[in-house]
């Protein structure tokens, strides 16, 4: 019995051309009919030699710069692009039920260090009682790297990573690549690399960004879940809450969205893994038809028995509540 | 309204509100009971065993994060040195048929021969209900249940959530930490944990 004939998750495209896997060449093949033939095809051999990738679990990484090269006291970007067959997914920083985040191990040149990663808004995926966050098709993580004013003025710089990732489709393989490019070091500042140019926009537009000021997000603490309201100043149809840290909130229970004029009210059940009071609750939220936005804010006690509540969890919470005393 | 009128309606609210609030078993809860077949034929009772430790271990033998404690001797281990204090190790299979995991029970017997491990008994949970009782998400997801029937700890196996056997020495065992508090007479310090590890194949 093959497992992975039944598979959970869907896969969506996410690009204009039918196959994730394809999505490079197609760029590359429409770039070419733009350019002069001698420097379209130029860009084809190139194009089609970084495509090649390291071989994971199904599907291909690759160590990708936004520059062609470094210099010290700059900051460049590096991209770590997978691609994966398709039904096949991996994870987010906060992978949900199951499933781990890619461990990224670097080896850096002296006088080199690497930032966070730049987390994509990720996916709800699995089924209706374990639920995880992730990426199928085609995602690119983003780390950025950090030149010393220490660093040589010349030379080549290998910058590498071992990267150990969980790929999963019905079931889980583990796989462990070790990739790594090669820049020149240079004096003067390192300008872009025409070749990723797309990569690194396509995986920009994939960024959750910053909450907007205006917004004005409280979330409450009951019993058993979290209250979030929104004010947004403009009605949205649904939302959708991706949790930072683990063990916070029930990632398969329903998230109960009310909209509210200007914005909206979410019930969070809590996990049954939250044994303290946090203090704030971190996340993305993603607004439907739009993108991901990151929100930090604080969590408040409810002290009195609410009694305007006008969804289930909370209300019957308050009953409770009510009935206990 | 009369004061009594509003206490009937609040009854009202709450018995229709309580049936959707109804979970299963986290920690500090009475143990679901449930009944199983055993991969060597027995029909298993979780409430004749009132009055031991009863441990439950989810197990899918595709696993990577099984493997990683099955290949490392871990999880053999472990199931040795409880029952030999006299609790009562539980490895049940909640994979539905078709799926990673699944296993007839006389695979599951020479699995666990292959692999000399050594629970109490295998539980066949094809339908997924003893899972579900438990809100099992992964395995290799752990329960530990007191002799008063009450889960005491609900969770991870350890500390390291890998699929690396060289992270095996060094973990911080919660099942091991939870059953020494509590037969210590101390409160269970981690009671819940993210389980880490594959999803539990359940039927759709």
């Amino acid at each position: 019995m093959n497992p992975g004939s039944h598979p959970t998750t869907r896969s969506r495209s996410t690009g204009s051309c039918v196959k994730a896997d394809m999505r490079r060449r197609c760029s590359s093949l429409a770039l070419n009919s733009a350019l002069a033939l001698g420097a379209g095809l130029l860009l084809f051999v190139a194009n089609s030699k970084a495509a090649e990738g390291t071989p994971i679990p199904h599907g291909t990484l690759e160590l990708v710069a936004e520059n062609q090269s470094i210099a010290a006291g700059h900051t460049i970007h590096l991209g770590l692009h997978f691609q994966l067959e398709k039904g096949w997914h991996i994870y987010w920083v906060n992978p949900g039920d199951s499933g781990e985040p890619p461990r990224l191990k670097w080896r850096l040149p002296p006088g080199a260090s690497v930032g966070e990663v730049a987390w994509p808004t990720p996916r709800r995926l699995g089924t209706s009682t374990i639920v995880d966050f992730g990426y199928e098709d085609d995602v690119m993580l983003i780390v950025p790297m950090h030149a010393a004013a220490s660093m040589a003025t010349q030379g080549l710089a290998q910058v590498g990573a071992e990267v150990k990732v969980l790929v999963c489709r019905e079931m889980c393989i583990p796989g462990k690549a070790q990739v790594s490019l090669t820049l020149p070091v240079k004096s003067q500042a390192p300008v872009p690399d025409a070749r990723n140019a797309d990569l690194f926009a396509t995986a920009r537009k994939a960024l959750p960004r910053a909450a907007p000021a205006s917004w004005r997000i409280s979330v409450t603490e009951a019993k058993d879940s979290f209250l979030l309201s929104a004010n947004l100043g403009r009605n949205v149809p649904h939302v959708e809450f991706f949790p930072a840290a683990e063990s916070q909130i029930q990632d398969a229970a329903p998230q109960q969205f009310i909209a509210m004029a200007g914005g909206f009210r979410l019930t969070l059940r809590k996990s049954d893994q939250l044994l303290k009071p946090i203090e704030r609750l971190k996340g993305v939220l993603v607004l439907a038809g739009d993108r991901g936005y990151v929100i930090d804010v604080p969590v408040t006690k409810v002290v009195a028995v609410r009694r305007d509540v006008g969804d289930g969890i909370n209300l019957a919470d308050s009953l409770k509540e009510v009935m206990l005393k | 309204m009369k004061r009594s009128t509003v206490y009937r309606i609040l009854v009202v609210v709450v018995l229709c509100a309580v049936p959707l609030l109804i979970a299963a078993a986290k920690v500090g809860d009475a143990a679901p009971g449930f009944s199983a077949t055993a991969s060597t034929g027995k029909t298993v009772r979780l409430a004749d065993y009132r009055g031991k430790y009863v441990v439950l271990e989810w197990h899918n033998n595709g696993c990577p994060y099984v493997g990683k404690h099955y290949n490392s001797g871990n999880m053999q281990r472990l199931q040795k040195q409880w029952t030999a204090q006299g609790v009562v190790w539980f490895t049940i299979l909640s994979s539905a048929p078709g799926k990673q995991g699944y296993v007839t029970a006389s695979e599951e017997n020479n699995y666990l021969t292959k692999m000399q491990a050594a629970p109490t008994a295998a539980l066949l949970d094809p339908t997924g209900e003893i899972g579900h009782l438990y809100d099992a998400k992964t395995s290799p997801q752990m329960v530990v249940i007191n002799p008063q029937g009450v889960v005491i700890y609900s969770g991870a196996i350890d500390d390291r959530p890998t699929t690396d056997l060289q992270d095996v020495p060094g973990a911080t065992n919660y099942v091991s930490l939870a059953l020494e508090q509590a037969m210590a007479g101390k409160p269970v310090q981690t009671p819940a944990t993210r389980p880490y590890g594959c999803s539990v194949k359940y039927r759709e």
